[in-house]
């Protein structure tokens, strides 16, 4: 399935503050393919999130790298909102080796 | 509670308490002189000498709070402690009076989160000072602007967004490599501890130099001309920050109590090799070039070491050498912008004071 090749992709990309990478930060909330082109909804941890730029910037070139990947479609939602709940335990268990109370 | 008198201690003993029930410490190295034990709130107690204290030092232990420190090497960290606060602290109104200039509400809220980061790290060393017995409150608040200890480099002003993200590609990759040989060699483990978070914030505002040094490269023309010129006053200034080279500088406190672990010139050649081949990679020149001698990678500079520099044009004069005498001069005078700086957080500190007063 392309869609599993794309959410083990942005598994890879970092969150550019903390060391967790987007998925298991629970940012990512939807992939979809077709032809090539890629829709994904994606949100931030906040609405003044100073990151958004990078992030969206690495989500993009990071799914364009995989094979027969064409164009991204980045549609940046705010809802549901992001809170801690959305975060894998592994997202939870780096944050907490990092010294950050989740 | 801890406590001593200071008839009892031995010779050569100069206050450095240890807890007895440490075992695995005292094992591995049982104070041989100057040794007191007493029974404390049900604890043992001993006592290192100087010598003791050095041999600890040495073989890689943390210290961990003031009551196991000499008098010296509490003076040096704190001395250390208040060059990385002060240095924290300045480039948050350096910044912001750049930030200002954003060309977007998204750089804008990166700058702003940038600056955000570096007053906490400015909090960090503080607080630290001030369980080693200093005032933070009059450290920032009523301190003479001239007497703050941070890099000469920020008191020369970053004029625009270009200049802004010059500085968190090249200052903040200079703060990056100083912190980060202290978060790895550090004696003091409060310190040492507090950086984990301040390392991983830096990389962010690298990330943010970088990223925008090579947008703005890649945009080209007048784009491109202001971003070389940034870098071509910048980029020296940089490299002065790490300070006297290793062949002018004998002896070195701060390493021996391994509050850092490489040598200005260590430190100066590992920030060339982030930064040289970056600018060149995204087409920018920079005065400086790697020789390969005996195998081993030296980055060497094209502009003699250190030389004339006009502040207020922002100009280097590599045509006129001078000689460290001249830079500590110029560095202890501080530059343009050192006391509008300082002013900017002490006035408003004052006002709120004053204001507060009436209020109550």
């Amino acid at each position: 399935m392309t869609a599993d090749r794309l959410w083990a992709a942005l598994a890879e990309v970092q969150d550019p503050e903390m060391p967790v990478n987007l998925v298991d930060l629970g940012v990512i909330y939807r992939i979809v393919e077709k032809d090539g082109i890629v829709d994904i909804d994606l949100t931030f941890t906040a609405m003044g999130c100073p990151a958004s730029d990078f992030i969206l910037e690495d989500v993009r070139e990071r799914l364009l790298r995989e094979v027969g990947i064409l164009e991204v479609r980045v549609n940046v939602v705010w809802d549901p909102p992001w809170t801690a709940a959305r975060m894998t335990q592994d997202g939870r268990d780096a944050l907490e080796a990092w010294g950050l109370a989740v | 509670m801890l406590s001593y008198s200071h008839h009892e201690r031995g010779r050569e003993s100069i206050g450095c308490l240890r807890r007895k029930h440490d075992s695995t410490r005292l094992r591995q190295r049982p104070w041989k002189s100057g040794i007191l034990g007493w029974l404390d709130g049900g604890e043992w107690l001993t006592m290192a000498t100087a010598a003791e204290f050095d041999q600890m030092i040495k073989s890689g232990e943390l210290i961990e709070s003031p009551r196991e420190m000499t008098p010296e090497y509490k003076r040096e960290l704190k001395h250390t402690l208040i060059v990385s606060g002060d240095t924290e602290l300045i480039s948050a109104p350096a910044y912001y009076l750049a930030a200002k200039r954003a060309p977007s509400i998204n750089a804008f809220m990166t700058g702003i989160a940038i600056i955000q980061d570096e007053l906490a790290h400015a909090h960090i060393a503080y607080h630290i000072l001030e369980e080693l017995g200093e005032d933070q409150e009059k450290l920032i608040f009523s301190r003479d602007p001239k007497s703050f200890r941070y890099p000469y480099a920020f008191d020369v002003p970053l004029d625009t967004w270009t200049e802004l993200v010059v500085a968190n590609g090249m200052y903040d990759q200079a703060g990056f490599c100083l912190l980060g040989d202290i978060h790895e060699k550090c004696s003091y483990g409060p310190w040492k501890r507090g950086l984990n978070k301040v390392m991983a914030e830096e990389n962010f505002h690298l990330r943010n130099g970088r990223t925008w040094m090579k947008r703005i490269s890649q945009a080209g023309g007048a784009a491109k001309d202001e971003l070389q010129r940034a870098v071509d006053w910048m980029f020296p200034l940089s490299v002065e920050w790490f300070g006297l080279p290793d062949s002018l500088k004998m002896h070195s406190t701060q390493l021996e109590y391994r509050l850092k672990g490489l040598t200005n010139d260590q430190l100066r050649q590992w920030w060339l090799s982030l930064v040289v081949p970056y600018c060149e990679q995204i087409g920018l020149k920079v005065p400086a070039h790697k020789e390969t001698a005996d195998g081993k990678d030296v980055w060497e500079l094209d502009y003699p070491f250190p030389c004339e520099f006009d502040a207020e044009a922002k100009r280097w004069d590599f045509k006129q050498p001078i000689s460290w005498d001249n830079v500590l001069v110029r560095w202890r005078n501080r530059g343009p912008r050192n006391a509008e700086m300082v002013a900017m957080f002490q006035e408003e500190f004052h006002k709120f004071r004053k204001t507060h007063r009436t209020a109550s």
